[in-house]
Parts: structure tokens; sequence; C-alpha cells
């Protein structure tokens, strides 16, 4: 049992690796933190392109969702792999942006940024475009009958109701965001769990693995608890029922 | 004969295989009051809808002011043939579900529009949205959001967001329907006052005293045509037809 316990919980190994795991785990939040404004961005962009009314936009609707479909399909691990194991290698493209070392970070950061919100992006439209249903029908028909055009509509109706409405799935997704983050060690990215593997394959100890697994825990669980309060209080909000919410 | 502030010429309407509009021709005049009457489902909304354009017809024509708004290389099928801002700008509606924009407080609901559209100052929208407010009687609701108001509160804050944006026709898609029976009167006396000043109204109700008191034409529809047209004493006292009759016994028996 102590042979089990001290795989996991070497506090020893723990101790000795702290500071490297935890300076992996804070490269964790950083890709985390810019894939969450570009995603949370780009999602938006790919939730708008999908509600563009009438006959002309039908080219651009179609392959917004094919977009959407195909980024979703393709396992993540998948994209970083091509991105990683492709961009470098595509001349054309200035070395600059193909091998980039922006802020002084090195190129797989970059490629996982990519990565991530080429993937996220498509996750988060799906999420964005279920909070734009949500909005009744009827304040674009006042918005129009008051002479804004579809994009004012948007921008002043829609999207701001929109996003009141799916603050939990959005958090879940952010949640997958941070940990998938962790997939981005597979292009040499040392963040906490390629440090901790470091670890493991010297000491074959994965108690610096548990470590960096714990690390995302004091993020991800209060996560989970918050997204069930705001879960609870939306339904709140819907059994109370206002005069606008009937349809 | 003036020229007709809104003519309707053989308006057809389908969704899907359900044909709505099945050929209907009005004229209204600038300043005239036209009551529609009907059944659910006799295609009264989708005509006021068809007005302004938020359904747009199949077939026929829509002169508003004498400018036919329909006309295009893809008639009825694609809002970007359609003289859009010429309707919203004239044409003003309000709805059965108030559609009061929640997050924006009273004042934001009714400058809205007038700033972002018409492209004014804060400062002028601002007053000229207060100014209206005290007009519906709501001078004291300014800052409040709409889940506050009552449903009569939020259908005036309605008709004045429509009236900022200084339609010369007005639309109402049965404003008092959803509306608790004491709260009817204080909408009705909104829409009285608008008929003296002059405005063109076209009202889908089913309000028959009201509809005889301030209309200046009643029209009866069913099956997605007008079976009777004329003014309101004719129709709802001596109607010709007996469709019209057998609704109006119904609607009156009540």
């Amino acid at each position: 049992m102590s042979e089990f316990f001290n795989q996991y919980f070497d506090f020893t190994i723990m101790g000795d690796h702290f500071s490297e795991v935890l300076e992996g785990f804070l490269k964790n939040l950083l890709l985390f933190a810019v894939v969450l404004v570009l995603a949370l961005s780009w999602g938006l962009i790919l939730a708008l392109l999908r509600q563009l009314p009438g006959r002309k936009f039908i080219p651009l609707r179609g392959l917004t969702i094919a977009y959407i479909d195909v980024f979703r399909a393709m396992p993540l691990l998948i994209i970083i792999l091509l991105i990683s194991g492709g961009i470098p290698y595509l001349e054309f493209i200035p070395k600059e942006i193909r091998i980039p070392n922006w802020f002084g970070l090195p190129d797989p950061f970059w490629y996982g940024v990519l990565a991530l919100t080429l993937v996220y992006g498509a996750y988060i439209a799906e999420v964005y475009r279920a909070g734009i249903e949500a909005v009744p029908a009827g304040q674009v028909e006042a918005a129009r009958s008051l002479g804004m055009s579809h994009g004012q509509a948007m921008r002043h109706i829609v999207v701001p109701q929109a996003i009141t409405k799916i603050p939990a799935p959005m958090l879940n997704e952010l949640n997958s965001l941070l940990k998938d983050t962790t997939l981005v060690s597979v292009v040499a990215l040392g963040e906490s769990l390629l440090i901790g593997r470091e670890v493991l394959a010297e000491t074959f100890n994965s108690s610096a693995v548990m470590l960096a697994g714990l690390m995302f825990l004091v993020i991800t669980l209060p996560l989970a608890r918050i997204v069930d309060y705001l879960i609870k209080r939306n339904q709140g909000k819907i059994t109370r029922g206002s005069h606008i919410e009937v349809a | 004969m003036p020229e007709a502030m809104v003519k309707l010429a053989g308006i057809r309407k389908r969704f899907g295989a359900l044909e709505v509009l099945k050929g209907v021709n009005l004229e209204v005049a600038k300043g005239e009051v036209v009551c529609i009457l009907g059944p659910s489902g006799s295609g009264k909304s989708t005509l006021l809808r068809c007005v302004n354009l938020l359904e747009p017809p199949e077939e026929g024509e829509i002169f508003l002011e004498g400018q036919d708004i329909c006309k295009g290389p893809d008639s009825g099928t694609g809002e970007q043939s359609w003289e859009l801002d010429f309707v919203r700008q004239r044409v003003g509606m309000v709805f059965q579900q108030f559609n009061l924009f929640p997050h924006k407080t009273v004042l934001e609901n009714v400058t809205l529009a007038p700033r972002q559209v018409l492209g004014k100052s804060r400062e002028e929208c601002e007053s000229k949205a207060k100014a209206l407010l005290e007009r519906v009687g709501l001078d004291d609701k300014f800052n409040q959001y709409p889940e506050r108001l009552s449903g009569g509160q939020q259908q005036r804050v309605a008709i004045a967001r429509a009236l900022a944006m200084e339609p010369h026709v007005m639309l109402f898609d049965e404003v008092t329907s959803a509306l608790d029976p004491e709260l009817v009167k204080e909408v009705l006396d909104v829409l009285r006052e608008l008929a003296a000043e002059g405005m063109t109204m076209l009202i889908v109700t089913h309000e028959m005293g009201f509809a005889r008191e301030v209309g200046d034409q009643v029209v009866f529809m069913d099956g997605g045509v007008i079976v009777e047209q004329g003014n309101p004493a004719d129709v709802l006292d001596n109607p010709r037809e007996e469709r019209t009759r057998k609704f109006l016994g119904r609607v009156l028996e009540r």
C-alpha cells in the first residue's frame, strides 16, 4: 500500500520539483489566457458569420458550418501535431511567422495557441450560437422594425442578451480548454505535464505528474462549483419568469 | 383622390405549403385608421408584417407613399432587394408581446434606434424620448428596466420607442391581447390620441368597441383574403357577408 502511495505521492519528489512543475503550470495558464482571448473572439466571429441573413451569404454560412463541424470532429492532438509538424516547413511563409518566437516564447507555444484557438473557436462558436438562438425572435423583429441593420441588431440587442444566457456552458468549455493545454506537451512545450514526465523518466515515480494534476485541480474544481451555481441561478430565473420571456 | 399612404395590391404570402395571404388589396389614406379584424389564422398579423417587410410577400406590390417597396430582381428571395431603410424608417410597429429590450432601460429602449440608425446625438434623442414617454404617461420610469413595469406600461414604452423614429405609418399587432383586462384601456387611450393627431394606423385588434370608435375603416379578414371592408358601422352592425356575421356573432357573445 505504501508503495502505491509513494508512486503517486512521494512528497520528497514533489518538493524537489515543485518550482519546476509550477513554472510549467504557469506556462499552461499563460497558454490558456492567450487562447481564451483569441478563441472567445474567433468563436464569436464564427457564430456571427453563421447567423448572416439572406441568400447571398449561403456560401459563407456553409463554409462556416463546415469549419465548425470539422474542427470539432478532429482530435485536438492530431491538429496540434499537424500544425507543429507542418507549418515550420512551409517555406513560402516568412520565417518569423512559421517559426515564431514572439514575446520570448518558443515556437511550440505558438503552435499550441494556433491549434487550440482553431479548435476551441469552433466549440465556443456553438456555445454562442446556443445563446443567440435563445434570444426570442421578437427581439430581432423589434430591432429590425426600428430600422436597425442586421449588424446593429446583433451588436446592440442579440449578442448582449445571448452572452447572459451561456455562462455555464462557456465555463465548461474554458475548463476543458485549460486541461487541454497539457496536450501541447507532445510538441515539447515545457509545460507542467512535460516536466512531470521528465521527472517520471528520471525517477520512475509519478509524483511530479500527480503534482501537475493537483495544480489543475486547484483551478478546475472551484470552476465546477461556479458552473453549478450559475446553472441553479439560471433555473431560478426561468421559474420566476418575467413578462419578456413569455413568448 | 390623393395618393394612398399605403397601398397593397395582390399580396400573396406562403409559409411552406400553407398560403397565408391569397391576394390582398387594400388602400390606406394619409391619416386614416384601419382596424383589421378576423379569426386567428386569418392572415391579419402576416398582412401587417408584410407592410414593413418583416415577412416580405412572394407576390404582389406594396406602395408606401407612392413608392413601390417590393420591386427588385430577386423579389421575395432575400432582403437585399427590398427597400428596407425606406420602409423601416417610415413604418413603426408595435407587437403583441411588446418586445422591449430587457437589457436596456426604458430611456435606452427609446433612444437606441434614433441614435444608431439616424445617428442623432444623445442629448437630442434623450430629450425627445423623455417628451414621448411623458406623452404616454411614463415620465417617472426613465431609468427602470422593462421587467419592473406592468404589461400596459411596457406596451406604452414600445409605442414611444416606435414613435421616436418619427414614422409616417404605425402598425399595431394585437397590442392589447397580452394585457390584463384592466390595463387595456391605458394602451388604447394612447392609440386614440395618436388617431386624433392624424397618425396613419393599421391596427389588428379584437377590441370591437375600439374599432367602431376609432376606425375610419374596418377590414374583416378570413382565410387569407379580405372578406369585407367599409366604415365601422356598416361592417360591424350590418355585415353583408355570412362569414363576417358568424365571426362577429361568436366574438360579441362573450
